[in-house]
């Protein structure tokens, strides 16, 4: 079963993808590195970041690998490269 | 549908809680993502509490130079839903470590911040000093690490990057 969620780009990721948000149809259980690949699958250039990112899902950071996550329609999905603020 | 994620249209929120100090005012939390120039006197005055005897302050400044390139400006943008809900968190965990603390207020500036002017405002007031300095420390090394912002530094030459906190896990400079 799939489902349609809102992916978010920031920073340098935004300027790999050369997009702000797009909508993407992933499977409802998805682990966060098939998300990612997925990602990297449309847009190749982000794979330079591979080691320098991590996911925001429903506003929770979660790091490339076995996590399963359980998404449902309408779901923020945000790339987040390496913290810069303050 | 749902507003874009880096539409400042509610850049700010306050929360307050209930207060067992006895002052006449509840304690509260007030964060703030916005675009305009940030002021020391609007971020201090807004912790300043009767009962309190110290309020702490930290600024953080955009430098002129890194690594002998001369800076002309940053600019930052954020996932300003996400940075409100992690700066809430900061507060939170402010205050179970430190509760005698009155009030805290966290206010970073987003878009095009110029050399010497202020990117990050932290003030909190506490009624003995020691708290408060240990808490807004807290709060900046914290807001580095967990805080979904991010800096591009813009050089001279027109050239830039994006800055990467040595605080945040996935950091380049923290790989293995």
């Amino acid at each position: 079963m799939t489902t349609e969620v809102l992916v978010l780009y920031f920073a340098k990721s935004a300027e790999l993808a050369e997009v702000r948000s797009e909508n993407i149809t992933v499977p409802h259980q998805v682990t966060s590195l098939q998300l990612w690949e997925e990602l990297v699958r449309k847009h190749p250039r982000l794979a330079a970041i591979r080691d320098q990112v991590v996911l925001a899902v429903h506003q929770e950071y979660v790091s490339l690998g076995d996590e399963l996550l359980i998404l449902h329609p309408g779901d923020e999905v945000a790339v987040i490269p390496p913290l810069s603020g303050g | 549908m749902s507003r874009a994620a880096n539409d400042l249209g509610s850049a700010g929120l306050e929360v307050e809680y209930a207060d067992m100090s006895g002052c006449e005012i509840a304690a509260s939390d007030i964060v703030k993502l916005t675009h305009d120039k940030l002021s020391t006197e609007e971020v201090s005055a807004s912790v300043v509490c009767p009962s309190c005897g110290a309020v702490s302050l930290f600024i953080g400044i955009t430098r002129n130079s890194f690594e002998g390139k001369k800076v002309v400006e940053l600019e930052y943008e954020a996932y300003i839903p996400m940075a409100q809900s992690e700066m809430k968190k900061i507060c939170l965990d402010v205050r179970q470590k430190w509760p005698s603390v009155k009030h805290i207020s966290i206010h970073h500036r987003l878009g095009v911040v110029p050399v010497a002017e202020a990117s990050v405002i932290i003030a909190i007031s506490s009624p003995h000093r020691s708290e408060s300095l240990e808490a807004v420390k807290y709060c900046i090394d914290t807001l580095k690490a967990t805080v979904p912002i991010w800096k591009k530094e813009i050089y001279e030459t027109e050239d830039y990057s994006w800055k990467e906190n040595k605080e945040c896990r996935w950091a380049e400079s923290r790989q293995k």
